[in-house]
């Protein structure tokens, strides 16, 4: 049984069209919603806790209908036995951290020996003990957040929802924060669905992804496929650094083509072939630049080597940015300390680079969900 | 809903009533004779300038002077800044009625001290002042006014953005160029909304026309509103004379909302961190203290002082005030104790003041809950009803209550006045709960319901405890604002059924002056405990 199901999910604000015909089905596990800001990720969120009403489609949890509009099926909030941890935490300020992650058990009228067990025992979990006292005020942005997390936990839900937790914290401690969130949301085993932008949040968090723009999902994969096999052109902008171009098939054999790039000089790359992609047609290649090798000298590869001239070299501290004219494309290849890679002196030089097949994605006209992650 | 409706009807009845013949209790036929009345009046023109230029003169000084002091206090090294930092509370500590007994005590043509001091110093035989003129009428309406004009200012002097004047300099002008310039230009928007507001209460106003206009024969259109009912007793010409006050007001207040919407153009402030540079004005800073010190001696120690006086006399004229303290006589507070109407009256002000605060604040939690919380089908409905009190003088709302009342069993009981004090007030809890309910953050909630929360357990653990401290304010705000009520009572109380402000006010009419001011003095002391204890002990902040 699927923990989370969504069917023909539409939902319009004023003018915007927040959610435009939203399906998935999730069995188990952490699932991540990505997108940009605006794409409908925090509605489509929203819709599953029942905070938003959408205008049409029907959404089960844990194989219980919790909204179907037009069966007129509309379970409350506080009926659905969920948690839900707010971007901005949303922890009552005039209330001690006790107090908060008892709120709903009290409303549930669970025994006060119980309540107080599992108050402390959730605190416990997530890393708080013996600060029930104070209140949300005196604790710092990372505390808060665990309180948040452990209000939810406390109410031992099925699903517990997560919209951008980690957010308004800041770049260390959320590093930090998501390696914890996924051992806890292990360790607890329940469900959750992750709301966040940032895409590598999403990777380590998460089993499975669901890639949204304009109210559609784009892409319904594992991390993996999602990285190596996006599905679509934004899929593709919005993961990782890559350069998205245009090619021609020139010649397909068996599970390999070559692909012609007329903005970089006409070169050819061969790459993995899709099924049903015939010499002639276009399609797209994403060539993710942080797999690019980058040399001075020629390889001794002569498939998939391009040539261009670096037009300025960006030192990042432990990275360097490498920005190289190929034809009428400028790409960035970034290059470690420890594996410079490089070492070319001066800007205007002659450069070579060795695409490996592997770095490469096409895209052609796939079904958004692939494969791999409808059979979850 | 019930809260709406009580509101709606005494509006409706005003309107109604202004086109039908009838007298209280008769007949009603539908009838144009009470326009055509006023407007073939011959006094209606000077009526509707003496409104105006009472109004628009008093609004321009009191502005004018609170900008000046919201400047000082905000940007200026001037000393002695701390008499006009506390300016919020005067307003509360003087209330209106009795800034116009303090200063008809001094500036009353025949016995007023002032007038007499300066009789007798100089040897001119006529009187330099009249309490009953104009002029007076500007001036001490015009000190009520200061308050708001100080309120309104001084935030846009605090949080005003340096840089905009540091970029004058550096471009080449000097302090008091840019002062002219920039910093004074930059103001104009807020500055002409507290000026619009301030012309809308003068409009609305009714111990200044009164006490001091009617006397000296300037009438305004509240005191011929007043008048019709109180000594014509024709409420279709009160009505009447009420839908051209109500057609002045309504304009002032589109005008004032149209104001706001301009400043908010202006927006000076840009939410970036800093400092409020204070500009040392140099030996001005001396001519600034001495203004600022002068405003608190006009604003508030002399009044306060003068009131005292009177009270702590035999009875009331210049002789026997001159010779205080060697004839201090607690007569006149011997005498209001046992006036049965002043005791009965303190007795019903206040247990009415403390019941209309906690049910007007309640009732307006829960419409702005309503309103912004919930999904009620029409509640913004009740957002615009609600704000409707705003545009009707307080005495027009009492004139329509009676009418509505006049054949019912509610007709001179407790009820009706409570009533017309809970339209008076309820915009205000409604604004200041919607303020806060806004500030309150809708996660909050959400974070409750999908917790297991329900409506009930929403409103009751989370968002009643986050509005504590607004609520409170409210309370203090809307019983002290009760509590010395005279325009919403002056028309709904009767003999047995006093309310205390009013018969001050009525003390006062007939000449009992030294009554009134032991009254006062009463009531004063009632308001500095009520003060000390919101500030002390609830914290409350007095803005308004």
């Amino acid at each position: 049984m699927s923990i989370v199901k969504v069917e023909g999910l539409y939902k319009t604000f004023a003018d915007y069209r927040a959610l435009d015909g939203v399906d998935f089905e999730f069995k188990h596990g952490v699932l991540s919603i990505l997108g940009p800001s605006g794409c409908g990720k925090t509605t489509l969120l929203r819709c599953i806790a029942g905070l938003e009403v959408p205008d049409d489609g029907a959404i089960w949890i844990d194989g219980k209908v919790q909204t179907d509009i037009r069966k007129g099926i509309l379970v409350p909030p506080y009926s659905r036995e969920i948690g839900f941890v707010f971007q901005n935490y949303a922890l009552w300020p005039h209330m001690t951290v006790y107090n908060n992650v008892a709120f709903g058990l009290k409303l549930r009228k669970v025994p006060d020996r119980d309540i107080r067990r599992r108050v402390l025992a959730s605190l416990d979990l997530v890393g708080l003990p013996k600060l029930e006292d104070r209140y949300p005020s005196q604790l710092s942005g990372g505390q808060q957040q665990r309180v948040a997390l452990a209000r939810s936990l406390a109410m031992e839900p099925r699903l517990i929802l997560l919209d951008e937790p980690l957010s308004n914290l800041d770049a260390k401690l959320r590093e930090e924060m998501r390696v914890e969130l996924k051992k806890l949301i292990k360790k607890v085993n329940i469900s959750a669905i992750y709301v966040t932008h940032d895409q590598e949040e999403a990777f380590v968090i998460s089993d499975y992804v669901i890639v949204m723009e304009r109210g559609k999902i784009l892409q319904y994969a594992t991390p993996d496929d999602i990285y190596n096999w996006p599905a679509h052109q934004f899929v593709a902008s919005f993961i990782g650094r890559s350069v998205l171009v245009d090619g021609q098939v020139m010649q397909a054999t068996g599970d390999e083509m070559k692909v012609m790039i007329p903005d970089f000089n006409r070169a050819v790359l061969t790459c993995r072939r899709p099924n049903g992609v015939a010499v002639g047609e276009t399609c797209q290649l994403v060539i993710r630049t942080s797999e690019v090798k980058l040399s001075s000298r020629p390889f001794e590869q002569t498939e998939n080597v391009l040539q261009g001239v670096m037009t300025s070299r960006d030192y990042r501290g432990g990275l360097t940015d490498h920005r190289v004219q190929i034809g009428s494309r400028e790409i960035v290849v970034t290059s470690h300390k420890l594996c410079p890679m490089i070492s070319v002196e001066g800007d205007g030089n002659k450069v070579f680079l060795y695409v490996d097949k592997g770095a490469i994605s096409v895209i052609s006209d796939q079904p958004a969900v692939s494969a791999q992650a409808a059979a979850h | 809903m019930l809260a709406g409706s009580l509101i709606v009807t005494p509006v409706i009845i005003v309107i109604v009533r202004s086109f039908t013949t009838a007298r209280l209790g008769a007949a009603v036929g539908f009838s144009l004779d009470n326009y055509m009345r006023v407007l073939h009046d011959p006094k209606i023109l000077p009526m509707l300038q003496n409104s105006i230029v009472y109004a628009g003169g008093s609004a321009l000084f009191g502005t004018l002077v609170g900008a000046m002091l919201a400047w000082i206090v905000a940007r200026t090294n001037t000393p002695g800044k701390t008499l006009v930092e506390l300016m919020p509370l005067y307003p509360i500590l003087m209330p209106p009625v009795m800034k116009n007994i303090a200063w008809v005590l001094l500036l009353s043509p025949k016995s007023g001290i002032l007038n007499n001091m300066l009789q007798q110093a100089f040897g001119i035989d006529h009187p330099v002042f009249n309490a009953f003129s104009m002029p007076a009428m500007i001036w001490v309406f015009g000190l009520t006014c200061v308050t708001l004009g100080y309120l309104f200012l001084l935030p846009v002097f605090l949080s005003f953005d340096p840089s905009l004047e540091e970029s004058a300099y550096i471009a080449g002008s000097r302090p008091m160029r840019t002062l002219l310039r920039i910093t004074f230009p930059l103001a104009i928007p807020a500055f002409l909304s507290a000026l619009v507001l301030n012309f809308l209460r003068g409009l609305r106003s009714f111990e200044t026309p009164v006490l001091q206009g009617s006397p000296g024969g300037i009438d305004v259109f509240v005191s011929k509103v007043y008048d019709s009912m109180s000594i014509d007793y024709n409420p279709g010409l009160a009505t009447a004379y009420s839908a051209v006050l109500i057609v002045l007001s309504v304009a002032a207040l589109i005008l004032y909302v149209r104001t706001t919407r301009f400043s908010e153009r202006y927006a000076t402030i840009t939410g970036k961190g800093y400092r409020v540079k204070v500009v040392d004005i140099g030996w001005w800073k001396y001519a600034a203290f001495v203004a600022v010190f002068v405003y608190f001696l006009i604003g508030i120690a002399i009044p306060f002082v003068v009131l005292i006086i009177t009270s702590l006399i035999p009875y009331y004229d210049y002789e026997t005030f001159m010779k205080f303290p060697t004839n201090v006589d607690l007569a006149s507070y011997h005498r209001v104790m046992h006036h049965p109407s002043f005791v009965s009256g303190l007795y019903n002000s206040l247990a009415l003041s403390i019941v209309i605060a906690v049910v007007t604040v309640f009732a307006g939690i829960v419409m702005a809950f309503t309103i912004y919380r919930t999904k009620v089908y029409g509640s913004k409905v009740f957002e615009f009803i609600g704000t409707i009190p705003l545009a009707f003088p307080p005495l027009v709302l009492s004139l329509g209550l009676i009418i509505a009342v006049i054949d019912s069993p509610f007709y001179n009981t407790l009820w009706a006045l409570g009533a017309g004090l809970f339209i008076a007030y309820f915009p205000y809890a409604l604004r200041n709960a919607s303020g806060a309910i806004v500030n309150i953050h809708r996660e909050l909630d959400e974070a409750a319901w999908v917790h297991g929360a329900r409506w009930r357990h929403v409103f009751f653990r989370v968002t009643l405890p986050l509005l504590k401290p607004s609520i409170a304010g409210a309370l203090f705000y809307i019983f002290i604002e009760a509590l010395r009520n005279i325009d919403v009572a002056v028309l709904l109380v009767a003999p047995g059924m006093e309310y205390g402000p009013v018969t001050l006010f009525e003390y006062f009419r007939v000449g009992q002056w030294a009554e009134a001011a032991a009254g006062g003095v009463i009531y004063l002391v009632i308001l500095i405990v009520t003060v000390t204890i919101a500030k002390f002990v609830f914290n409350v902040k007095f803005s308004l």
